[in-house]
């Protein structure tokens, strides 16, 4: 893999001005030149079609057997007319669209072609963010000379991407993030879309605030009982206003319908929480399951946060019986940490001290909170252990990276935290 | 059992029992005081299973017996009830009526069989002087784990020698460690235990309300350990297992060194500290020229720094802590020169104070990776 810089992170502290160096990541853009929001389109279908360019054309879904219980986790644009999208039960895309051809989801594959696409666009331009496994920023400050202009540029590289993968991409210019990737987002499928600088505020106020990244459910339910819809009703509210509503959050909301600014976009960049669930096929009660979930699932969890240079304060399990009561529990260790063994053991304490053995188990979940960059504390007592499995943990990311997330597990064979 | 006590010193009593009482217990007879009235005493037992305190006040005693009475609710209304005399009565069913002047209640008690046993104390090893180990639990018992699951670092280690008594507590992050000569008479070979977090607390709590120059005896059958002070027994369940070998831990050549007036220091880390990241508390603490700078920041809060002016000669060095492992040991600290000892930037630091003529007190913190 090149290098490629980040400039995910950190709110970071105003920069000094007497400090001469300016490194990437701080620099701000230059206005006029934008930045573009790389998207693949419907990209674990994408990648399934390169195998079975038969299915071109027809409602395709990724996530699982039609009559198994997980959810879509992709749907072809030709599934997306009968209704289906993603975090949809399978069974609810069945019933919707019963000539589906529903696929089992491949994300070693997908994060093979996710590193081909990420070494793509960073032979493109030397500042790259992946947001996502599908999903990437590019500064293009000081790229013109070899791209040319800004839209000539990102439409040599979608068609570059598409000859090289086979891939098909969506990409928003904008002079922010956030407007390149609601750009991006309105361009779909396989389209380019770029938004002049000025033009931002005309450009966003048609759009329901839903469409802003960073308004979830909840927040545009709340802004809906206040009588906003749309971006331009929620750019009219004084940020005075909205910060009375929603605290610091209101500030950046204000921020987000004018088309925000970079230092607004990196607030969010940090995500607050990450988690991952499972469903099983069949309830369960057999302990053995339970735990070997809990543990792929702490170790999926723990990736993230080292991916994303973090460490997690909070560890919280998500018991959903066969019932559908479902019970969250969680602990907070003296320490913040990025170690799968001490999430996977603080799981497993939680999971032994609040299960109902008696019932069976639909669903287990993990969540990690409290997330923050700062320093870990040092041990003093076993403080080779603790290196060791720190190693441990970034030559597995370093395996996990090139060759998928399951070609390396914890196997039953280490120490956990507590053992002495 | 028909007895009678003076409110007031049955009050004090019970308050001690308070902190062994368990209030959420699966097991309800824990909730429960066991009072046995005999000969003219009335004596008051309490036990999570763990920790045992046992005490005693003078009682005129009608008929001698034993029953159990709720913990809680007998605290509350003595509490309330005027001073003067309280009379107690078993009734049936294990109820006790307790009356004070023209006022009745009854509580509704449980059979004293279900209480648990007390074992039997073993012949005193040891007198160990009251201030002085409540001075030493005070400076040692905040550095104890609160995680139940570093089981050993759950307690901390007493060490007493012939001629010398340490107390010893880490929790894998930072370690206390204090120790004061004392001659134990009768003592010829080194005995070791380690002592709950709980039983540390109320051993405090203990020593504290005897008087200055009480003792405090000290024994030990194989699974428990007796402290007896006076007419008032605390017993702990041992913690078994190995503490870890805190020796091989203490700092031996941390050549860079900066001695700082204690208030200066604790003043100047609680102000830094407020801006400090709410998660981690780290503060960087660098030795330079000019003195020892301190300096926090958070995305959330701002940043702060702070320079406490000192002359060092030696080599510069920036060093992150947890500002509330360090406050801890501040407040725990007699006044006067702070000795702040590093090394590198990985390596414990050590902190001493130097105007301590009772007390060897050192407390070894590992730094944080900023």
């Amino acid at each position: 893999m090149p290098k490629i810089a980040t400039y995910r992170a950190k709110k970071t502290p105003p920069v000094d001005n007497s400090a001469p160096s300016i490194s990437p990541r701080t620099a701000p853009s230059s206005l006029d030149t934008p930045i573009a929001h790389v998207d693949m389109d419907a990209f674990f279908v994408s990648v399934e079609l390169l195998a079975h360019p038969e299915l071109r054309g027809k409602p395709v879904v990724v996530g699982g057997r039609p009559d198994q219980r997980g959810i879509v986790s992709a749907a072809s644009y030709e599934a997306r007319r009968f209704g289906i999208h993603s975090a949809m039960p399978l069974r609810t895309a069945a019933r919707l669209c019963p000539g589906a051809v529903f696929l089992d989801p491949h994300h070693a594959l997908y994060s093979e072609w996710s590193d081909r696409i990420a070494r793509i666009l960073g032979e493109f331009s030397p500042v790259v963010e992946m947001a996502s496994v599908d999903e990437a920023y590019l500064d293009l400050s000081g790229t013109e000379r070899m791209h040319g202009p800004p839209l000539a540029a990102v439409h040599t590289l979608r068609n570059h991407i598409r000859q090289s993968t086979g891939l098909p991409c969506s990409i928003g210019l904008g002079r922010t993030r956030l407007v390149a990737k609601v750009a991006s987002d309105q361009a779909k499928p396989a389209g380019l879309l770029w938004i002049p600088a000025g033009s931002e505020a005309a450009f966003l106020a048609l759009l329901p605030v839903r469409k802003l990244p960073g308004i979830g459910e909840v927040t545009a339910a709340a802004l809906r009982g206040m009588g906003v819809e749309t971006v331009a009703q929620l750019a009219a509210i004084s940020p005075e206003k909205l910060q009375e509503l929603f605290g610091q959050w209101g500030t950046a909301l204000h921020r987000k319908a004018l088309g925000g600014d970079t230092f607004e976009f990196l607030i969010d960049a940090q995500p607050k929480s990450i988690s991952h669930n499972h469903t099983f096929a069949d309830d369960t009660r057999d302990l053995a399951v339970l735990d070997s979930t809990l543990s792929h699932l702490c170790q999926k969890a723990g990736k993230r946060l080292r991916d994303a240079r973090l460490s997690a304060r909070t560890i919280t399990l998500t018991i959903r019986y066969a019932s559908f009561k479902t019970y969250t529990r969680a602990h907070t260790p003296a320490e913040a940490t990025d170690l799968d063994q001490v999430i996977l053991a603080t799981a497993k304490e939680l999971l032994a001290k609040h299960r109902d053995s008696r019932q069976a188990i639909r669903l287990l979940g993990v969540a990690l909170t409290g997330l923050g960059a700062a320093g870990r504390q040092l041990d003093l007592l076993d403080s080779d252990r603790h290196e060791k499995l720190e190693k441990l943990a970034r030559a597995a990311d370093r395996l996990r990276d090139r060759f998928g997330f399951d070609k390396i597990q914890l196997g039953g064979s280490l120490r956990e935290p507590g053992d002495s | 059992m028909e007895f009678s006590v003076d409110k007031q010193e049955f009050l004090r009593e019970l308050n001690l029992t308070q902190g062994v009482v368990e209030r959420k217990t699966t097991i309800p007879i824990l909730s429960n005081l066991l009072c046995e009235a005999k000969g003219n005493t009335l004596t008051i037992t309490a036990t999570d299973l763990e920790l045992t305190i046992r005490t005693s006040c003078d009682a005129k005693v009608k008929k001698e017996g034993a029953g159990t009475i709720p913990a809680k609710k007998l605290l509350e209304l003595v509490r309330l009830l005027p001073d003067g005399e309280i009379k107690f009565k078993l009734l049936d069913n294990h109820w006790v009526q307790v009356v004070s002047d023209r006022k009745t209640y009854k509580l509704v008690g449980m059979s004293k069989e279900n209480f648990p046993s007390v074992p039997a104390t073993p012949h005193v090893l040891v007198a160990l002087p009251a201030g002085l180990i409540s001075n030493m639990i005070a400076k040692t018992s905040f550095a104890i784990s609160m995680e139940e699951s570093r089981y050993t670092l759950s307690g901390a280690k007493l060490l007493l020698k012939p001629d010398a008594v340490s107390i010893v507590a880490t929790d894998g992050h930072r370690l206390a460690l204090v120790e004061a000569d004392h001659k134990f008479a009768g003592l010829n070979a080194e005995v070791g235990v380690l002592v709950p977090k709980k039983a540390m607390a109320e051993l405090k709590n203990l020593a504290a309300e005897g008087a200055e120059d009480a003792e405090i005896e000290f024994s030990q059958d194989e699974s428990n350990l007796f402290f007896r002070t006076g007419k008032r027994l605390l017993i702990s369940r041992k913690l078994t297992g190995q503490f870890p070998n805190y020796e091989a831990v203490l700092p031996r050549d941390n050549n860079k060194i900066i001695a700082l007036d204690r208030d200066e220091l604790n003043d100047a880390l609680r102000r830094v500290s407020q801006l400090a990241d709410s998660r981690s508390r780290a503060v960087k603490m660098a030795f330079t020229q000019e003195g020892v700078e301190l300096s926090a920041s958070s995305p959330e809060y701002g940043e702060a720094r702070e320079i406490i002016e000192k002359p060092y000669k030696g080599d510069p060095i920036t060093v992150g802590f947890n500002a509330t492992y360090m406050l801890d040991f501040l407040a725990a600290a007699v006044q006067g020169l702070i000795s702040v000892e590093l090394k590198d930037e990985q390596s414990a630091g050590q902190l001493r104070p130097l105007g301590d003529d009772k007390f060897r007190y050192r407390y070894v913190i590992m730094p944080m990776r900023i």
